[in-house]
């Protein structure tokens, strides 16, 4: 929550971990882009941006270190500059260096890149700012897009989008996440720093939802499901000694069940699991089951129990005073057993994007890209947008077989799937 | 548009082969656009390495800042003892060991592990200078550090770019452990009494040749080297 009187703000719960873990080669970053119909118009965008940013004071942040805990502050430099993409998407970001800046705009071609340091906001926070840049870089190109298209850049920024929401709807009753055990680790060899595989497919909503239709399942559980149905496979491959549980960490958007205007990280993630122990799974039997963890799981008694623990302990009088390089040490070494070894991989949907009808004539598709992974493994993430679900296997491994597996599954079950990739 | 024979999928127009399995576009209707602008930019763009040259320069003036006061100290206050050696010389140690890789990026690692043991040798040498002790270093300390500063890099060597198999490398790091205990063991026997007693070194050796007799066994039979490899997915 934002002190009055002080420009500064402390971090949120989620922000206090992402912070901590920032390694020089690692950084939690996401990318989402706007893939036009028309090339992108880099001075357009930098006109765009710099007349957005000061309506986001969230996003025009860099990172101020405390004695005690790090902390948000505003960023004078001038900036954020756009720049040209490169190969290799959501490279670390550095807290001393490009100005402090903790958002990149980026372009290449048709497709216009944002990407965003995970401390300062989540998914559905950092699309409500992209789409307001987009807007507004549609008007600098000339077109008539009105103000209600997006967030009205005019007005004067509310306090509540700055706000702690963990903080607020912290409960009475606190848990720990329950079912933190280890998982199967699909790791693979990592490449030499820094080089990030994307690779993307494009399969049509319609044919999605149909077939997820018929397992009883959306779209966002069928493709959970069918990652799971393929990493069971490979650890059976592997003919392990014991198989341990496959479980997916799929980020939940806790503004569904807790209502504000919080444009920070406001998200957690739910495990959903399937232990081979228990005998072979089919897919429709997996589509269940993760429906079912995914509402046991985030029941919003369950998510408000956690997220207290997290918040209790970011208040912790006695944690409070342990200096911040010995805090961000002790989660720096703690992050691999709770952050890592309970999670076989992420699968993250910010969900269907929508454009109102004069913004969307421009856009062809959307792409989402979540950054590498603390160890080498893939990350799985799609968005949707008009008529196309837009799904990206990435990660610093140099094997492709879960992303080669993925898309041919889905290309058996009937889907047209385009792929595109940035490995040569 | 082009589809892959082997993946079923469709294939961007530019694609001269299929990013998920490798196999070569053969399209006589529809050959791949060259021309066509890839649907990822090529530019590679590194980060650019965090500037460990200036963190070495602030830890060595740090460092060379206690050792000047700790000297000034020391000729102020308890002249009889020279005990501003022992925060000195760990000073020089803590540079040679933190320091040191910070400003030369280059230093390989067994070059690196050489240094810090004999930063440790000259550590103690300092305290064995201070306590008026040089006869226990050149007799007990020396010989251990030397045997240390030349086993040590070795291993590391041939571990490092031999690449022997992971049995082996199991085995001759529990050789090695066993070999340095019977030497501490037999320069300290030597150094008390003057001839070497066996005792309490004798029994760690033997127990890593017998933590290493079943290792050799596998290495040597080819069938339970195969178990093994499958079953830890070596």
């Amino acid at each position: 929550m934002a002190n009055p009187g002080t420009p500064w703000y402390r971090m949120d719960n989620a922000s206090v971990m992402y912070s901590a873990i920032q390694r020089e080669e690692y950084s939690a970053i996401y990318r989402f882009s706007a893939f036009l119909h028309r090339e992108a118009d880099p001075d357009a965008l930098q006109r765009a941006v710099d007349r957005a940013m000061p309506r986001f004071p969230g996003f025009a942040v860099r990172i101020r270190r405390g004695f005690f805990w790090y902390f948000f502050e505003p960023n004078p430099s001038p900036g954020p500059f756009v720049q040209p993409d490169s190969a290799d998407p959501c490279r670390p970001v550095r807290f001393g260096e490009d100005g402090g800046w903790l958002v990149r705009f980026l372009y290449y071609g048709r497709r216009i890149s944002l990407e965003v340091f995970h401390a300062l906001a989540d998914g559905a926070g950092a699309l409500v700012f992209f789409r307001a840049v987009l807007a507004e870089y549609f008007r600098q190109l000339g077109e008539d897009i009105p103000a209600d298209c997006a967030v009205n850049l005019d007005e004067e920024p509310s306090r509540g989008e700055i706000e702690d929401a963990y903080r607020r709807y912290a409960g009475k009753v606190s848990r720990r996440q329950l079912g933190i055990k280890r998982a199967y680790q699909d790791l693979g060899t990592p490449e030499p720093f820094y080089t990030f595989h994307v690779t993307m497919g494009f399969v049509p909503i319609a044919q999605l939802k149909s077939r997820a239709k018929e397992l009883g399942g959306t779209i966002t559980e069928y493709l959970a499901a069918v990652l799971m149905h393929l990493l069971l496979q490979k650890q059976a491959q592997e003919r392990p000694r014991r198989q341990l549980p496959v479980t997916l960490g799929i980020p939940v958007n806790l503004r569904q069940y807790f209502p504000t205007e919080t444009l920070r990280n406001f998200i957690m993630t739910v495990q959903v699991s399937a232990d081979p122990s228990l005998g072979e799974y089919s897919l429709a039997e997996l589509v269940s089951l993760v429906r079912c963890q995914l509402r046991l799981h985030g029941s919003p008694q369950e998510l408000r129990a956690v997220m207290t623990r997290g918040v209790r302990l970011q208040y912790n009088p006695l944690l409070k005073v342990i200096p911040r390089g010995i805090k961000n040490l002790i989660m720096l070494r703690s992050y691999p057993k709770n952050g890592v070894r309970p999670y076989t991989a992420t699968f993250t949907n910010p969900g269907y994007f929508a454009l109102p009808e004069p913004m969307a004539r421009h856009v062809a598709h959307m792409e989402v890209v979540l950054g590498q992974a603390a160890v080498p493994r893939p990350h799985v993430s799609a968005i949707g947008y008009g008529d196309t679900m837009e799904i990206t296997v990435s990660g610093v491994q140099r094997e492709n077989d879960l992303e080669r597996e993925f898309f041919r599954f889905l290309v058996r079950e009937g889907l047209h799937v385009r792929v595109e990739s940035n490995r040569l | 548009m082009s589809y892959c024979v082997n993946c079923g999928v469709e294939l961007g127009a530019g694609a001269g082969k299929c990013p998920l399995c490798g196999t070569a576009v053969v399209n006589p209707a529809c050959p791949p656009d060259s021309a066509a602008e890839p649907f990822f930019p090529t530019r590679r763009e590194e980060v650019a390495p965090v500037s460990r040259r200036e963190a070495g320069l602030l830890l060595s003036a740090m460092f060379a800042s206690v050792t000047v006061c700790c000297a000034v100290l020391n000729l102020i206050f308890y002249r009889e003892l020279w005990w501003s050696f022992f925060p000195g010389g760990a000073a020089v140690m803590l540079w040679v060991w933190f320091a040191l890789p910070l400003l030369c990026r280059s230093l390989s690692p067994w070059y690196r592990l050489t240094l810090d043991t004999l930063a440790i040798a000259v550590y103690v040498l300092l305290i064995a200078f201070a306590v008026h002790g040089l006869s226990w270093y050149f007799r007990i300390a020396l010989p251990i550090f030397l045997f240390v500063t030349a086993v040590c890099p070795t291993e590391i060597w041939l571990l490092r770019y031999r690449r022997p198999s992971i049995l082996t490398s199991i085995i001759l790091v529990l050789l090695t452990v066993g070999v340095l205990t019977a030497v501490v063991e037999l320069v300290c026997d030597l150094y008390i009494s003057g001839a070497w007693r066996p005792g309490w070194s004798l029994i760690v050796l033997i127990s890593c040749a017998g933590l290493c007799i079943p290792l050799i066994v596998i290495r040597r039979v080819p069938s339970l080297r195969e178990e093994a490899r499958r079953r830890f997915h070596l």
